[in-house]
């Protein structure tokens, strides 16, 4: 599919880049390669060059007109070197975090243009993951694993949450534990374990499909359960029992009986709080505001309450996350008053639902749109910046709120909203049906009063035969509502892990 | 006798002559009551030496997404302000097969006027929302229209405030923020 000698040579030639960042890991059939990443500006950027090799795609630079076209087969890409977008062919406009960049001889581009400007080109799939840095290309099975754990004294549980489905097989080889998936790799991120527990030293990943936990002095035997198991994730959990426990006794490996009294989950001290404790769902339009209608009568109220029931119990399942709705019934609502329950409740997220409507029935897919900012905005937002408070929220702790009009209150959340419109691009890719996923940001009358990051996340065009019985089917409405799931995963875990959400745009 | 003849003949005179004048006012009437075409908005098959511009109006793109503009006559206008009129009157107006307008059928332009910071206000009939399909898409094609129609074609305009029957706007359906000026944006026209 592509070719590794070139890449060694331009790695090479890479050696002028400032910064040079960690590689991503592109993963197929043949195996692992490396793709060198350069910081440039706070950016992480991949050359055009590795790219071209990678995916044999063909370079072109057109001085007189300033661009560069990329290809693959008939499908292009131009970029210019003063702008954040890009054009695909079709008339498709991408919006890249940073523009085209030169660096000596090489062009550089942001590595946000694999998923939003090579994937939609090319031939089979190319899902980047920023979070554990892969990009998975082709035919090959890499579930994502996230591991949770709850030490209540006498035992550490660890729950494995497995995307999509796969059920591990474990064994014990003396002091370790080993959790082989049926996988051809493993997108595993997991947080360091909890501090002198004794009974846990090290976890982590080994190639191509194994999860290995080092057991500590204290280990005295294990036990399996499914406690948790919705939508397209398995959920698998292993307790860890200390020698010192009341059930040190039970047999050693006793398969998977769960406790007959399951012991509660003491709160870990000092473990810090989660960023993501409630979201708000918002059902778009109602009553009397039917939003757009389909040619076989589906109404934009319909569509956007059913999906919003739908996500709501995958979040409550999956993640445990408290969830209101804007409207939970055939209500209309005002525009203010939706995003008042999300402020008044100091909701962490906003998503507002909506389906879309073209004067021509050609227009088809999904789109993100997050607060896009006019010149006399973009000045109130830097001035907003300078006046926080930290106020207390549901489930204890506090979080820092900022005191501004209520017209910008969007404005300093504009960076992770727009992120977490990129991640559930990305997660939407996997949807079955949708013909194109694109984010756009706008001035959107519905997210410019929340005070958290907030997307109007259109799921598809009513005005279009094929994606209103897209948008009918309840296959449909579950993988919508596991992509934002997914997504929301993905944000709270790089919250969590301290890590900065980066711009999409 | 004679008299009475005599108010005969006088009485058919009288009657003749307002016969008559009743004739001219139902024949030439009707003239005299319209005012002549060209003092009106001037249809599409005006007099060839009604004065004409060519402006680029937009239309929405054979992908659904975007607006393409179309060059088309526009009467001329005296000054920015009866040339904007001019031009988001032939906007508004009904397009011709094949093209396809963002605008709801039945609107019509109220008024327009410029301010001296470069901003128009496009005030437009009820219709504007009422006949509106709603939609993100829609909202944004529908606004952009008006926007670009008169920032494209008259450089001195730098921002569009749309109006529904003089008042000042949410948004059309629910989605787009109306309550400022829209500058124009590139991204939503095709090249």
């Amino acid at each position: 599919m592509y070719l590794l000698g070139p890449l060694l040579l331009a790695s090479a030639v890479s050696g002028q880049a400032p910064t040079t960042g960690a590689s991503l890991t592109i993963l197929s059939r043949e195996g692992r390669r490396p793709l060198p990443v350069v910081d440039v500006q706070g950016h992480q950027m991949a050359g055009l060059d590795d790219l071209s090799n990678l995916f044999q795609l063909t370079i072109r630079e057109d001085s007189a007109a300033n661009a560069v076209t990329v290809s693959y087969k008939t499908r292009t890409v131009v970029l210019t070197p003063d702008q954040s977008l890009a054009s695909m062919s079709g008339g498709r406009l991408i919006s890249l975090p940073a523009p085209l960049t030169r660096q000596g001889r090489r062009w550089l581009v942001p590595v946000e243009f694999i998923s939003r400007a090579l994937a939609p080109m090319y031939d089979t799939r190319v899902e980047f993951r920023p979070a554990s840095r892969l990009v998975v290309v082709g035919d090959v099975r890499v579930p994502r694993i996230t591991a949770q754990y709850e030490d209540s004294g006498g035992t550490l549980r660890i729950t494995f949450e497995i995307t999509p489905k796969a059920a591990p097989v474990i064994t014990q080889d003396q002091n370790r534990l080993l959790l082989r998936v049926e996988a051809d790799a493993l997108d595993a991120l997991f947080p360091p374990p909890p501090s002198q527990n004794g009974v846990m030293t090290a976890i982590r990943a080994v190639e191509p499909n194994t999860i290995v936990i080092e057991l500590g002095p204290r280990f005295a035997s294990y036990r399996t359960s499914t406690p948790v198991s919705s939508g397209a994730a398995a959920a698998i959990a292993i307790d860890l029992v200390t020698t010192a426990a009341p059930v040190a006794a039970a047999p050693v490996a006793s398969v998977p009986e769960p406790p007959a009294v399951p012991a509660t989950p003491l709160p870990v001290f000092g473990a810090p709080r989660p960023s993501i404790r409630t979201i708000v769902i918002d059902a778009g339009h109602g009553g009397d505001d039917p939003g757009v209608k389909g040619a076989s009568g589906l109404t934009e109220k319909d569509v956007t309450l059913a999906v919003a029931r739908r996500l709501r119990s995958t979040i409550e399942n999956r993640l445990g996350i408290r969830v209101l709705m804007t409207r939970d019934d055939d209500a209309r609502i005002d525009a203010d008053a939706r995003v008042s329950m999300a402020n008044n409740n100091k909701a962490d997220l906003f998503v507002s639902l909506h389906a879309n409507g073209s004067p021509r029935p050609s227009a088809r897919g999904a789109a993100i749109f997050s607060l896009g900012l006019d010149k006399v905005e973009e000045d109130a937002r830097r001035q907003s910046q300078a006046n926080r408070e930290v106020l207390p929220v549901y489930g204890g702790g506090s979080r820092e709120f900022s005191l501004v009009e209520w017209e910008l209150a969007q404005a300093s959340h504009i960076e992770e909203s727009t992120a977490f419109a990129a991640l559930v691009e990305q997660r939407l890719k996997d949807t079955a049906g949708l013909a194109a996923v694109s984010i756009v940001t706008a001035p959107m009358r519905s997210l410019a009063g929340a005070n958290m990051p907030a997307i109007s996340f259109e799921m598809g065009y009513l005005s279009n035969p094929e994606d209103e019985k897209l948008l009918r089917s309840a296959e449909f409405q579950n993988g919508i509502a596991l992509a934002v799931t997914d997504a929301i995963v993905a944000l709270r875990d790089r919250l969590d892990h301290g890590q900065a959400v980066p711009a999409a745009q | 006798m004679k008299l009475k003849r005599r108010d005969i003949i006088v009485y058919t005179g009288l009657a003749g002559i307002l016969a008559g004048a009743l004739g001219v006012l139902l024949i030439v009437g009707p003239r005299w009551l319209t005012p002549p075409a060209s003092e009106v908005a001037p249809p599409p098959t005006a007099p060839a030496t009604a004065r004409k511009i060519r402006a680029r109006l937009l239309y929405v793109s054979e992908d659904g997404l975007h607006l393409s503009p179309v060059e088309q006559e526009v009467p001329y206008g005296e000054g920015a302000m009866e040339q904007a009129r001019q031009i988001i009157e032939a906007q508004v107006a009904p397009p011709q097969a094949p093209l396809v307008s963002a605008i709801p059928p039945g609107t019509r332009v109220r008024t327009v006027f410029l301010t001296q910071k470069g901003e128009a206000y496009v005030d437009l009939s009820a219709e504007l929302r009422a006949n509106h399909p709603g939609g993100t898409a829609n909202e944004i094609l529908t606004a952009y229209t008006l926007v670009s129609a008169l920032t494209m074609n008259i450089p001195a305009i730098k921002g569009v405030q749309i109006l529904v029957d003089g008042k000042e706007i949410d948004t059309l359906a629910g989605h787009l923020d109306l309550r400022r000026p829209l500058e124009q944006d590139g991204r939503w026209i095709s090249q």
